[in-house]
């Protein structure tokens, strides 16, 4: 066992050594180049497809060396198909980012994603099975890093909340309903504001109830929470449809008036209550009887 | 002639149900004495039944013996004066020889169980406080929980109708009802109640017995109180009547049985007596601490540090093991109430959440800073005591009757609602709101919609919520204005409130008030340096601020910094925090004294600090005690002892027993000293010598009778003692203290100080060269020396 260690790390060693002189030895070819290590991990992340006809020195050392290269071809399958699923999941949800409707537009391409991500954590035939090789091989793990943040993406979003079974819930659809209501009507008096405050406030108020509703049920998601904001802002900024403060005459009459209240009644109970006195008693002493003036006497 | 007159008008109160319900009638002009005063000079009968301050003192009695001083004999209560209602606790045990006797009849396992019941008392009062605290939490989360939804509904109405001044009656109108019950209980029941109890615990574990401070009665009105006085809206925290609920816990349970509720569990009978209670009582003050903050080695310190004459290694640990027990039962019981079974992080009512190491990490330039804002905490505490104490004065003066105290507290409620309700009506802060910020019941008013009024997040919510949202909202969540304007708004509102008839706490305000300046700070500080953003984090100054403030107002420094530094959770700022608590308390000091002192001094307590005042050597014993003292033979008449016991003008409590009182002035030697208490309990089982020696079988009297009477000795006035009784004798060489402490006449006053303050003595007895009994020295007579601008000053003894 012992030896197998000293051994296995003696050719890390040669390999790492190989890999890092490899670009000095033909530095012309552009090929080689690629072996330099960032640009392998900026390669894995985006096009983990082609690791394998891009690496020949990797491919030949480490198929000859580690284990039984059937096993791996099947690992090697589950790889490429994370890694196509991920490429689409990304192309999906970088333009979904602003206004943001990833929920709605990327919960296929994620359950996707999910789904090849469990086949491999869920492989464990083997001693040597492709969860251990994939996942957890290394310092870096970055399969499973890369996941683990696409799925805290998720998580953070709520998506999870605004679906069921395999499309939006029920509640969502109703809400986007709401919302184009909503929009079309500030559609289409979006030239007189006093007019749309009016016209369409019973719209509006019914989709922000809607939404208190969600947010009590916890049925929100990032899509709905943000064309929420937007219409809000909309609403409030934009058309300036707010409550205006417009008592506050009687509000200030009724603060005076409080205020007025304590001033009274320490007058009254000032000039009226009793003042409370104290009757001294005066203590038995020894002879002299007045002692503070001893006190003082002895001080002067 | 005159004791058969007395004697009719006692017999004509056996009569009466009252005495048994009210006042410790053994106190000096409380209770029974100030009711034989009424009932003997005025004749028209006043009774004030429980409520001891409005006896009614207007009527000049004008006994004899004082119509020779020429001066006025009344003034407007101040703070240098010395009430007779206080005593002192009798700390010093009596090694009589019924003590010795029960002694030896103990055996070994005995003393054993008597240490294993220790243990026993101290987890059940942390058990309880824990429990009175998670009762106090919940309640008060629900009611106020309730009082902001009606409201917030209600606000939510109008502004969109029209009609705000209407929410704004409302809101004043619910403050004003739920305070008006916390009011009325604490003035119609129990007014001792009032306040955050911190000051008379504070004189408790000093050695004064403050009448029915431990009471059952006052635990519930206690606790009651706190809740409507919270849920009302007051700037008030539970935090300081959980330290007193705590106490009294811990003197009921240590007693295993009510007096009140007449229920005796016959157990832990040998508790019953001042030395172990007030062991507890610290132990229950110390629960009460760590259950309010969370801090058990915080209570273990408050404690120590305000009743630390007497203490012992294993005390300590009892202390802190009955602090643990509570901490964890709160944690326990909450964390189901949370529906988090058995998951342990809410330590304490009040919980300043966890501050983040990193966001949060100070640097050595910050600590000059620091220093400044302790400096700025000790000036705005000492204006805040300064305020509150010539309002004290006011309201001692002028707002006494319990009806008034009741309509000022209804009125501070609606004041308090009517400014919040102006503040956030005309704010204009709004701030978008977020997701984990605890915002409970967020206001929008006027703001866009998805925002909320910043202000209210500060005046809309109960204090501790918003001490929190202080400590840990991210930067930008309070503008610049909106703070400044809640710290001086909140400010007056605390001083005013502090002192009113209602049972509340000020730690809180404090905190709240400290927080808002302290943010400020913060902010402004990122704003002056250029690149300040990165290390002025606002929520760290608002800690800051918030223990200078603290340490300005209440002036407590090694208990406070540990409460604090373990409320937070966070080691690291223990030096800051203690730098800042240092720094306030000095500039404070130079001002004026702390809050709780100013306290106990306007209520007349004679209160021993550590220290006798200082240039006071050339004082002797002589100058300071008592004299001539009133002794009984060792073999007394009862009619003697009779008479002198019900003699209200002079009311003593301990009385040398001499070898022989000759006829004329010449004193008798000492052999011994006796108690009020003891007499009285001798009185009722009539062990006289005629009596004894007529009926031999009859029971021998034990030391288990004497802890039955305990805590309330019946007055002498319900005792009858017939004629023929009179004349009999009673031996007291059994009974009485056959070894008091003595000093002879030359020992000055610190040195007399520190015996009394260190053995927790009650009467020390001043003795001539020849042993004989000259005069006595109680607490009254040390107590009324203090230090004074004009060097050393003599307060005056009243009745209050």
């Amino acid at each position: 066992q012992e030896f197998r260690r000293v051994f296995f790390l003696f050719l890390l060693k040669i390999i790492c050594s190989l890999i890092l002189e490899a670009p000095l030895a033909a530095q012309s070819s552009a090929m080689v180049s690629l072996h330099l290590v960032p640009r392998l991990i900026a390669l894995l992340l985006l096009l983990p497809g082609r690791i394998r006809s891009s690496s020949p020195v990797f491919n030949s050392l480490l198929s000859d060396l580690q284990g039984d290269p059937e096993l791996e071809e099947r690992c090697r399958d589950l790889l490429r198909d994370f890694g196509r699923r991920y490429e689409s999941y990304v192309k999906c949800a970088v333009p979904s980012a602003r206004p943001v409707r990833i929920c709605e537009n990327c919960h296929i391409q994620f359950e996707m994603l999910r789904v090849v991500y469990n086949n491999i954590s869920s492989d464990q035939a083997d001693p040597e099975n492709c969860r251990d090789s994939l996942l957890r091989a290394d310092r870096l793990m970055l399969v499973y890093m890369l996941f683990q943040n696409l799925e805290d993406v998720w998580d953070v979003a709520h998506c999870s909340q605004c679906l069921s079974g395999d499309g939006l819930s029920n509640i969502t659809l109703r809400y986007m309903a709401k919302l184009n209501q909503s929009l079309s009507c500030f559609e289409s008096q979006k030239n007189n504001h006093s007019e749309l405050c009016r016209v369409c406030r019973a719209d509006y108020k019914d989709l922000n109830e809607f939404y208190s509703i969600m947010e009590k049920n916890q049925t929100l998601c990032i899509d709905i929470e943000d064309s929420m904001n937007a219409t809000r802002r909309l609403w409030s900024k934009d058309f300036n449809c707010s409550f205006p403060r417009e008592e506050t005459v009687p509000v200030i009459a009724v603060s005076s008036f409080m205020l007025f209240l304590p001033i009274i009644f320490y007058l009254s109970s000032f000039l009226h209550s009793e003042q409370k006195k104290r009757r001294l008693i005066h203590p038995k002493r020894a002879k002299s009887n007045n002692s503070l003036m001893n006190i003082q006497d002895k001080h002067s | 002639m005159a004791n058969i007159t007395k004697k009719v008008s006692w017999s004509s109160r056996g009569d009466e149900p009252a005495p048994a319900g009210e006042g410790t009638p053994l106190l000096n002009g409380a209770g029974g004495a100030a009711r034989s005063y009424s009932r003997q000079f005025s004749g028209s009968g006043i009774f004030q039944i429980g409520r001891l301050s409005t006896v009614d003192l207007e009527e000049d009695p004008a006994p004899e013996e004082e119509s020779a001083i020429s001066r006025p004999k009344e003034i407007p209560h101040n703070e240098k004066l010395l009430s007779l209602k206080y005593e002192s606790l009798d700390y010093d045990n009596s090694e009589n020889q019924l003590f010795l006797e029960e002694e030896r009849r103990m055996s070994y396992m005995g003393f054993r169980c008597l240490e294993i019941s220790r243990w026993v008392v101290c987890a059940l009062i942390g058990i309880l406080t824990g429990l009175i605290a998670c009762f106090i939490d919940i309640v008060v989360e629900n009611l106020a929980g309730l009082k902001y939804k009606v409201i917030k509904e209600n606000i939510e109405k109008f502004t969109e109708a029209g009609g705000l001044s209407i929410s704004l009656i409302l809101w004043a109108f619910l403050n004003s009802v739920i305070v008006m019950m916390g009011a009325i209980i604490v003035a119609f029941f129990e007014p001792i109640a009032a306040g955050s109890g911190i000051p008379q615990i504070k004189c408790y574990l000093n050695g004064v017995k403050i009448p029915r401070v431990v009471r059952l009665k006052t635990l519930v009105v206690k606790v009651c109180g706190v809740i409507c006085s919270v849920a009302g809206g007051l700037a008030v925290g539970k935090e300081g009547p959980m330290i007193h609920s705590g106490a009294v816990v811990a003197a009921g349970v240590s007693q295993g049985r009510s007096t009140s509720l007449k229920k005796d569990f016959k157990i832990f009978e040998y508790f019953r007596r001042d030395t172990e209670k007030r062991d507890f009582v610290s132990a229950g003050a110390a629960a009460g601490v760590s259950a309010a903050f969370g801090a058990p080695v915080g209570g273990v310190l408050f404690s120590l540090e305000e009743g630390a004459s007497f203490w012992n290694q294993m005390l300590t640990w009892r202390i802190f093991f009955a602090s643990m027990i509570s901490t964890f039962t709160l944690n326990f019981f909450l964390s189901i109430y949370h529906n988090k079974t058995g998951e342990l992080s809410n330590p304490g009512l009040i919980n300043f959440g966890r501050f983040d190491s990193d966001s949060v990490e100070y640097n050595l330039y910050e600590i000059p800073l620091f220093i400044c804002m302790g400096a700025l905490g000790g000036l705005l505490g000492a204006l805040f005591n300064v305020l509150n104490y010539w309002l004290t004065i006011f309201r001692i003066r002028y707002i006494h009757r319990p009806c008034l105290q009741v309509m000022e507290a209804m009125l501070v409620a609606a004041v308090t609602a009517t400014v919040s309700f102006a503040m956030i009506y005309f704010s204009d802060d709004c701030q978008p709101l977020g997701e984990d910020q605890a915002e409970n019941y967020p206001l929008q008013l006027f703001c866009a919609d998805g925002e909320y009024n910043s202000m209210a997040t500060a005046f809309f919510n109960t204090p501790e919520r918003s001490v929190r949202s202080l400590f840990h909202n991210p930067p930008g969540s309070y503008n610049p204005p909106t703070l400044g304007v809640f710290t001086l708004t909140y400010f007056f509102l605390a001083c005013w409130t502090y002192g009113l008839t209602v049972s509340a706490g000020v730690f809180i305000p404090s905190l709240l008030i400290g927080a808002a300046w302290g943010r400020l700070f913060g902010i402004m500080l990122a704003h002056i340096t250029p690149y300040g953003s990165i290390w002025a984090d606002p929520g760290k100054y608002a800690l800051i601020g918030a223990a200078a403030q603290l340490g300005g107002i209440v002036r407590m420094t090694l208990s406070l910094t540990v409460i604090l530094v373990e409320a937070t959770g966070n080691v690291t700022y223990g030096f800051p925090i203690m730098l800042v608590l240092m720094t306030a308390k000095i500039v404070g000091d130079y001002f004026v004294e702390g809050l709780y002192d100013i306290h106990i001094k306007l209520q007349s307590v004679p209160f021993l600090h550590w220290e006798a005042p200082a240039t006071s050597h050339a004082l002797t014993a002589r100058e300071v005690m008592s004299s001539p003292v009133t002794c009984f033979n060792r073999v007394e008449k009862v009619g003697t002892i009779v008479d002198v016991l019900s003699n209200t003008s002079t009311n003593h409590n301990g009385f040398p027993v001499v070898t022989r009182v000759m006829d004329d002035d010449e004193p008798g030697k000492i052999c011994g000293l006796i108690l009020r208490s003891q007499l009285i309990v001798l009185l009722k089982h009539k062990v006289f010598v005629e009596r004894t020696r007529s009926r031999l079988n009859q029971r021998k009297l034990q030391l288990k009778d004497f802890r039955d009477a305990y805590p309330r000795f019946p007055p002498i006035q319900s005792i009858h003692v017939s004629q023929d009784e009179r004349e009999c004798m009673m031996d007291l060489t059994e009974f009485m203290n056959p070894t008091p402490y003595t000093v002879t006449q030359e020992t000055s006053l610190p040195r007399v100080f520190k015996l009394f303050r260190a053995l927790g003595l009650r009467h020390l007895v001043v003795v001539d060269s020849e042993n004989r009994v000259v005069g006595l020295v109680t607490r009254k007579d040390l107590a009324r020396y203090h230090l004074g601008k004009h060097g050393l000053e003599e307060l005056q003894l009243a009745q209050t």
